[in-house]
């Protein structure tokens, strides 16, 4: 196979992803020293990968490590205020906040929409997503964190009635049966619910996951469904009298649907 | 977690050497590291003899963070990262099969679903990261959030190390036009 990639910037953005060898990885730091340039094209590979770090579960680290912490930057003054196990508590508020200036930025974010239902759409054209074989297969073998359910895949699906116009944006955690629907551009009809349904071969009809509400978040349960179904399902959104199907079944137009992808291996 | 303004402020503070502000951005940060670098060392004390290293040098350099050029958070992860790899290169792999020291994780932690901060620039990676094969895809997240090193992908993947390098980088490639586009 010709090698067209083997450039700086191919170097440096393998650095940044981190899959070179420790020999490498030395050559590279020492070009980011002493060539700017080869900086330059790092810290363009940390910002353009870097925002993957959002999708990574935050893990609490044990105590103990903040003092070691202080003890290696010396002369600690003792800081009587506010221990960090103090600070991170007292925040519920300011999630609240923080909560909805995510909204906001959401929703000034729609123009990005397209883009991301372009995504989502392709995940879904080109994924063939067999759950009973995928994570095992690509499980890594040792020490294994991907099953231990703080660590789970996590899925995302946009619910939607054409590529052009997302909906609902889905997301779910296999390993806990969580899920959050975002509210993307679906109008909130007057006089009418939307209710969120799993369509799975493996039961006769639609089951209702709940009421997708007026605000952003809704939790529909899915601790009644196995890994398998959960991943494997259809999700769908119809529309519904005031307060859910009176049914048990979906009664009015189902106006979104989609499937899960993947969007962090376990 | 604070929002990145606060964050930019909090590390202003730490540049001039304020304790306090330290304090609160490791208050603010620690989980969202120690969930990075967890994931890519699976040892509990390597990770901790990281995170530590990693808030000395955040300590040490915050002078040099750079708002313009990356986020708080971004610029943080990316140190954090680099120590982990820089130690899961250097111990060889047996070393770190072979440790039975079980990771535990605290039961409580925050929901990420309710927490997630879904950027511009994450959805933008995204779309350009659809545009990839599925099997380049897999690669790139594999390697991001596992650390693992193109001989660790070259045997998850079945494929000759040699296919695996030049699959990153066509896939690295791609992901620069696409986002340069």
């Amino acid at each position: 196979m010709t090698d067209d990639t083997e450039t700086p910037d191919g170097l440096a953005a393998e650095y940044v992803l981190g899959t070179l060898s420790a020999d490498e990885r030395a050559q590279a730091e020492a070009l980011i020293r002493d060539d700017p340039a080869f900086a330059r094209l790092v810290r363009g590979w940390e910002r353009r990968l870097g925002e993957l770090n959002v999708m990574v579960q935050p893990v609490e680290p044990p105590a103990g490590i903040w003092e070691r912490i202080q003890a290696r930057i010396g002369d600690a003054r003792p800081i009587a205020a506010a221990h960090p196990d103090q600070v991170a508590p007292a925040a519920p508020e300011r999630n609240v906040v923080l909560l909805s200036a995510r909204l906001g930025r959401w929703r000034r974010a729609a123009a990005g929409l397209a883009a991301l239902a372009a995504v989502l759409v392709a995940l879904v054209a080109t994924q063939l997503f067999n759950p009973a074989v995928l994570p095992g297969a690509l499980r890594p073998k040792p020490v294994d964190i991907a099953n231990a359910p703080v660590n789970p895949g996590r899925f995302v699906a946009v619910l939607q009635q054409n590529a052009a116009s997302p909906a609902f944006i889905l997301t779910v955690d296999v390993a806990t049966r969580t899920a959050s629907v975002r509210r993307v551009a679906a109008e909130q009809p007057a006089g009418k619910s939307y209710e969120l349904w799993l369509v799975s071969d493996r039961f006769p009809g639609p089951r209702s996951l709940g009421l997708v509400g007026t605000t952003e978040f809704a939790r529909p349960a899915l601790a009644n469904y196995d890994p398998a179904t959960i991943s494997g399902a259809t999700y769908a959104v119809s529309l519904e009298p005031e307060g859910g199907s009176p049914t048990g079944a979906p009664t009015g137009p189902v106006l979104f649907a989609g499937k899960l992808v993947e969007s962090v291996p376990p | 977690m604070l929002s990145a303004q606060e964050l930019v402020w909090l590390m202003a503070a730490v540049a001039k050497g304020d304790r306090t502000a330290f304090e609160r951005l490791y208050a603010a940060t620690r989980a969202k590291l120690y969930g990075v670098v967890l994931r890519i060392l699976r040892r509990q004390d390597l990770a901790d003899e990281v995170m530590q290293e990693t808030y000395l040098k955040i300590w040490n350099s915050a002078g040099q963070f750079d708002p313009a050029l990356a986020s708080p958070i971004t610029w943080m992860v990316a140190i954090a990262r680099n120590r982990a790899i820089d130690l899961v290169r250097k111990k060889t792999e047996v070393s770190i099969e072979e440790e039975s020291d079980v990771v535990e994780f605290a039961a409580d932690t925050p929901d990420p679903l309710a927490k997630r901060e879904m950027t511009e620039e994450l959805e933008r990676l995204l779309a350009c990261m659809a545009k990839l094969d599925e099997e380049r895809r897999r690669l790139v997240l594999f390697a991001y959030y596992h650390g693992w090193s193109r001989e660790q992908l070259a045997a998850r993947f079945e494929t000759p190390v040699n296919t695996i390098k030049t699959w990153l980088r066509r896939a690295l490639r791609d992901i620069r036009e696409c986002l340069d586009a």
